[in-house]
């Protein structure tokens, strides 16, 4: 079942890389029930622990999200602004966007800027003020913003800002819950990692500590299920996405087969990924010290880094169900 | 076995980044009949090692053995296969070329197509609009190959004039050759340093072997061996190396001052020949990863000269793969434990 109150609760906190504080302590309160320990490393990684004798396994759902920080403050009050992750200058366009202390953002362009290439240093934020004075009692130069999510959803979808990767917190949230009646002999370390979206930071000082026999990524991945956008074969509908591949990581044929097999045994629908683009916490963990075989699962997810990223809830269910058969897995050492 | 016929059955492997295990079962075989022990890391990285008399210090010798390749990413309303690339490709090498479908029950040819028909602008035919031609139609071709499939291009190697070698995957197939040759001229000669042999994988893609590889080896020093452009008219001189001229030695920050200085006085010493390149910053091969792996490990770069790089018509010399085999073995031999720690001060 679909516990849309969590999610809910999940995407409307602020959360940009490099400050996940709020969305850290609700996970942390979500979760000390059901793990043996938890701990938030020096990066700020929230790694949650349930002890086993077997095989290692570490998972890295993010916690962060894109957004944009604030450069400067012009006379008139309007914020220039940089990105944190990659942000698309038309994606933004006259988006609501709110910081930590809940104060609103439009943005906006220049007047003259050219709408064929539009620059992120030709927009601003509107925070409704009247000069810089007013401007600078409301926020400072450093200040990080994401987009205001408006949730919704229907029978079939799941629509919000930050599905990627509210997503996968929600499914390593929710793993959490269903091993505690199904427990295995698999040591499990459920990381919340911070900064993947500038480059995968937290997972890769997340997988340095905790030295993982195996590590599985939870993450959003792109689709090629809209009109003249065949060239990838996920569409949205067809069951959780298994990598095979993307910029940052050749998944070994092993996990890959592995994944694709269980799958068949838990009659869990799937779907092979190859994402031309982008990474996940995968890459940090397989290159961790002498190498971590890794793997990916991914939510089938439209117009990722917009504000309305739309995941369907059929595929949020086979991929949790996937995530979950694994961790409870214990011929998975067998890989190893 | 001659060292010709290594060669070439190392060429006509398949070994395309991530999926190194065919080559990794035929290059075991070779580093098996001068080593003592063999394994595989994680990642898949062949490690052989070759014991010294010393007291234990390491060096590590590194050619990558995966190849860039194809890998099948959809299929057509037609049944015409699109696919992905693992490593850089020139999409003007690709087009017409015969190519193997490595599907999990059998292997089945193909030919890359355009997509739309080609204009007679001169233009290259982008990656995106390059398709794969079967002859199958879409309810046939489903049933046999997945996404994800591995596709290689069909290529059997050459032997032109001079012992020139000409086909897929010299680079860097070509340095295994060189690691063979200086394991069979070590049993030699009488060595300290404990010597690994190690064919890398995933180093078109992101040198991701030499990463990990490095960092469970942890060795004192470490070789990394790659391909380098071989003259050909349309390369300056600054940028390529003469066949038949010997090994390249980089100069740059990637490269041990020390360890590389010694190396040229070993080639001068024992009449080897080399030549000289120059990469300021991170080379474009395993050395850049292995050299800032954990604290630091001193690392040098030889380059075997190759003509056409990241075609299926990769030309090398036989001479050259010799020649720097030979070096590799020398200059191993001639570090004892003292000279070791001579070499890496500053």
């Amino acid at each position: 079942m679909f516990n849309s109150e969590l999610f809910e609760k999940l995407v409307s906190i602020h959360s940009p890389s490099g400050d996940e504080e709020n969305i850290r302590d609700i996970i942390k309160k979500e979760i000390e029930d059901y793990v043996d320990s938890i701990e938030i490393d020096r990066l700020g990684n929230l790694i949650a622990k349930i002890e086993g004798t077997g095989p290692k396994i570490m998972v890295a759902a993010h916690m962060d999200q894109i957004g944009l920080m604030v450069t400067k403050i012009e006379d008139e009050g309007y914020l220039r602004f940089t990105n944190i992750g990659g942000i698309n200058p038309y994606n933004i366009l006259h988006q609501r966007f709110v910081f930590k202390d809940g104060l609103i953002g439009i943005v906006s362009k220049n007047g003259k800027a050219d709408m064929k290439n539009l620059k992120l240093s030709d927009m601003f934020l509107d925070i409704g003020v009247k000069d810089k004075n007013e401007a600078e009692k409301k926020v400072s130069i450093g200040d990080m913003c994401t987009y205001l999510s408006k949730y919704q959803e229907d029978e079939q979808r799941i629509i919000s800002a930050c599905v990627d990767n509210r997503i996968g917190c929600y499914m390593a949230i929710e793993a959490i819950k269903s091993l505690k009646d199904q427990k295995s002999e698999n040591e499990l370390y459920i990381v919340f990692t911070v900064q993947e979206e500038l480059g995968l930071r937290g997972a890769t000082t997340a997988a340095f500590g905790i030295e993982p026999d195996i590590g599985i990524a939870v993450d959003v991945t792109g689709s090629g299920d809209t009109p003249d956008d065949e060239a990838f074969a996920i569409k949205l509908g067809n069951g959780a996405a298994i990598k095979v591949k993307d910029r940052g990581i050749v998944v070994d044929p092993k996990m890959k087969n592995y994944m694709i097999d269980l799958a068949k045994e838990k009659n869990i629908d799937y779907q092979l990924e190859i994402l031309e683009y982008g990474a996940t916490d995968s890459a940090a963990m397989q290159l961790s010290k002498a190498g971590v075989l890794a793997g990916v699962i991914s939510v089938p997810t439209r117009y990722i880094h917009s504000p309305v990223e739309t995941i369907y809830k059929k595929d949020l269910d086979q991929s949790l169900k996937l995530l979950v058969e694994l961790l409870r897995d214990e011929n998975i050492k067998e890989l190893i | 076995m001659s060292i010709k016929e290594k060669l070439i059955t190392l060429s006509e492997a398949s070994g395309v980044s991530g999926y190194e295990n065919e080559v990794s079962e035929i290059i075991k075989k070779y580093f098996s009949e001068f080593t003592d022990e063999i394994y595989e890391d994680i990642m898949g990285n062949v490690i052989a090692l070759k014991k010294g008399n010393g007291s234990g210090k390491k060096i590590m010798l590194m050619a990558h053995m995966d190849e860039i390749g194809l890998m099948l990413s959809n299929i057509d309303k037609d049944g015409r296969l699109r696919f992905s690339t693992l490593g850089g490709f020139d999409p003007r090498t690709l087009i017409y070329q015969d190519v193997i479908i490595h599907s999990k029950n059998k292997k089945i040819d193909g030919i890359i197509v355009p997509e739309k028909p080609t204009k007679s602008d001169g233009k290259a035919v982008m990656i995106p609009d390059l398709r794969i031609d079967t002859g199958y139609k879409k309810d046939e071709i489903e049933k046999i190959v997945e996404i994800g499939d591995i596709i290689t291009i069909d290529r059997k190697v050459v032997e032109l004039q001079n012992n020139y070698l000409s086909g897929k995957t010299f680079d860097d197939r070509a340095c295994l050759g060189s690691l063979l040759i200086a394991g069979e001229e070590l049993k030699k000669f009488n060595h300290d340093l404990d010597v690994y042999f190690v064919a890398s994988v995933e180093e078109e893609v992101g040198t991701r072997g030499a990463a990990t590889g490095a960092y469970g080896i942890n060795p004192d020093m470490a070789i990394a061996i790659d391909v380098t452009f071989g003259r050909t008219l349309e390369l300056a001189e600054e940028e390529s190396v003469e066949m038949d001229k010997g090994v390249g030695f980089t100069l740059g920050g990637n490269i041990h001052h020390g360890m590389r200085k010694f190396l040229m006085k070993t080639a001068e010493e024992y009449s080897l020949p080399y030549q000289i390149e120059i990469t300021p910053g991170p080379t474009g091969t395993d050395a850049r990863s292995i050299q800032i792996t954990r604290q630091g490990i001193p690392t040098i770069l030889m380059s075997v000269p190759l003509r056409y790089m990241h075609t299926s018509t990769e030309t090398i010399s036989e001479k050259d793969v010799i020649s720097t085999g030979k070096l590799i073995a020398r200059f191993i031999a001639e570090i004892d434990d003292e000279r070791l720690e001579e070499l890496l001060c500053y």
